[in-house]
């Protein structure tokens, strides 16, 4: 018998690629255009997902660059373990 | 040798333990592809290391360290322990993507190459002598320990109620946990209305953070009581322990769980310990001795257990003054000496 099955939100599967392209703190936070780069996403799409992981508190920004906080480094190993 | 954390430094020293923190210099969209990333740059730092350290043998921990852990075995030619803490087939209940298949592969070649393989409960040795066909006498079960001192304070439970904006007389019934569907979250939410039907004064804190916090806020929302449930997020191990202090029941709902630590860390809080009745849980809480057993995505069962801890005192206070004597066989000092005959075996000693 398997789980219950919902799916795991698009913002969340957003932030896992955040912290899998390396986006995890300030020194190294990254661009909406590189991260549209990286996600193979529009900007604009890239950016909604940014604002609701910034109101949830996962990701910070920086002079226009977003990297993951340590609550979304905690989210994203709440996935693998 | 582990991934680096913001904050952290790339080295210290913990009571003798030298910890390398590796620095991952290429990132990668997919997880999995990242992984071994991420084992390239812990071998490049064990192959930097071995021109100055002598290794006896190399211990790794889960998949995500393995291709490293079996790379090292090699070019260092040495022996090598696998501790599983969890299975593939057993968090997501079955093998349903090519990931899955990958990530059962690698635990099946860790387990494999290891002299000894570490688990943490007879269930999880069960399960890899089932699925990994390993032979049994490979495995060691070595079960994870609480720092029992750490709970050894005194807490002012109404404080920590009025945190949490509960009054004096209400009752806590807190989870903790990864909120995943693994942790099986949904069926104490399920069982709240039969909860609050028996004990009106019940309020519930679910402890901790995961992908399934949206699904599980807006399924307390139907069970129109919502506003006897907060979600507090990812609480300090400070704040963990006043909670559990001051908690009046700990539910663990689990669907897989290959040990259950926070039942152990509730026993030894002193809060009356209900489970689900799999894995680890089982051979962790004794049922009616130092805890309650329910049966396992059974909300009906796990409201009897929660509501025979909340009304009946004497009950509570057993299980309590069981769980504490318990609790004290699991100590840090027993687990690294069985970790440490286990590295001798696996020498040949």
């Amino acid at each position: 018998m398997g789980f219950v099955e919902y799916p795991v939100p698009d913002e969340i599967h957003f932030l896992c690629l955040l912290h899998n392209i390396g986006a995890t703190s300030f020194d190294r936070s990254l661009s909406v255009e590189e991260i549209s780069r990286w996600a193979a996403m529009e900007p604009e799409n890239v950016r909604q997902n940014l604002e609701k992981l910034i109101s949830g508190s996962y990701v910070s920004v920086s002079s226009g660059k977003y990297y993951i906080t340590t609550s979304g480094i905690i989210k994203v190993l709440s996935m693998y373990s | 040798m582990t991934l680096e954390f913001p904050g952290a430094p790339a080295f210290e020293d913990v009571d003798g333990a030298k910890v390398h923190r590796v620095r991952i210099e290429l990132g990668n969209p997919d997880f999995v592809t990242w992984t071994f990333i991420f084992n390239h740059f812990i071998e490049k730092k064990v192959a930097a290391l071995s021109r100055v350290v002598g290794f006896d043998l190399i211990h790794v921990h889960d998949w995500l360290t393995a291709p490293a852990g079996l790379a090292c075995k090699h070019f260092l030619n040495k022996h090598l322990v696998a501790t599983v803490h969890s299975t593939e087939v057993g968090r997501a209940q079955g093998l349903h993507s090519p990931n899955s298949y990958l990530i059962d592969g690698l635990e099946w070649w860790m387990t494999y190459e290891g002299e000894r393989v570490i688990v943490c409960s007879h269930s999880m040795k069960s399960e890899l002598v089932d699925h990994f066909r390993i032979p049994p006498e490979k495995i060691t079960v070595i079960p994870n320990a609480v720092d029992s001192s750490q709970y050894e304070t005194v807490v002012d439970r109404e404080a920590v109620k009025r945190r949490y904006g509960m009054e004096a007389h209400d009752k806590i019934v807190l989870l903790v946990g990864r909120l995943v569907p693994q942790k099986g979250v949904e069926h104490l939410v399920n069982a709240v209305p039969s909860i609050v039907q028996n004990n009106s004064d019940a309020k519930f804190i679910i402890a901790g953070d995961g992908w399934s916090r949206n699904h599980l806020e807006n399924l307390v929302r139907t069970t129109r009581h919502g506003d006897r449930v907060r979600f507090v997020g990812f609480v300090s191990d400070s704040e963990l322990v006043e909670l559990m202090a001051a908690a009046d029941v700990l539910v663990i709902p689990s669907i897989y769980e290959p040990f259950g630590i926070v039942a152990l860390e509730g026993m030894a809080a002193g809060v009356p310990v209900v489970a689900a009745n799999v894995g680890g849980l089982t051979e962790v809480v004794d049922d009616g001795k130092t805890g309650l057993l329910f049966n396992a995505r059974d909300p009906q069962s796990l409201s009897w257990t929660v509501n025979k801890v909340l009304s009946d005192p004497a009950c509570s206070d057993w299980l309590i003054r069981n769980a504490k004597k318990k609790v004290q066989a699991y100590s840090w000092s027993a687990t690294a000496r069985r970790t440490v005959e286990t590295y001798e075996l696996a020498l040949g000693g």
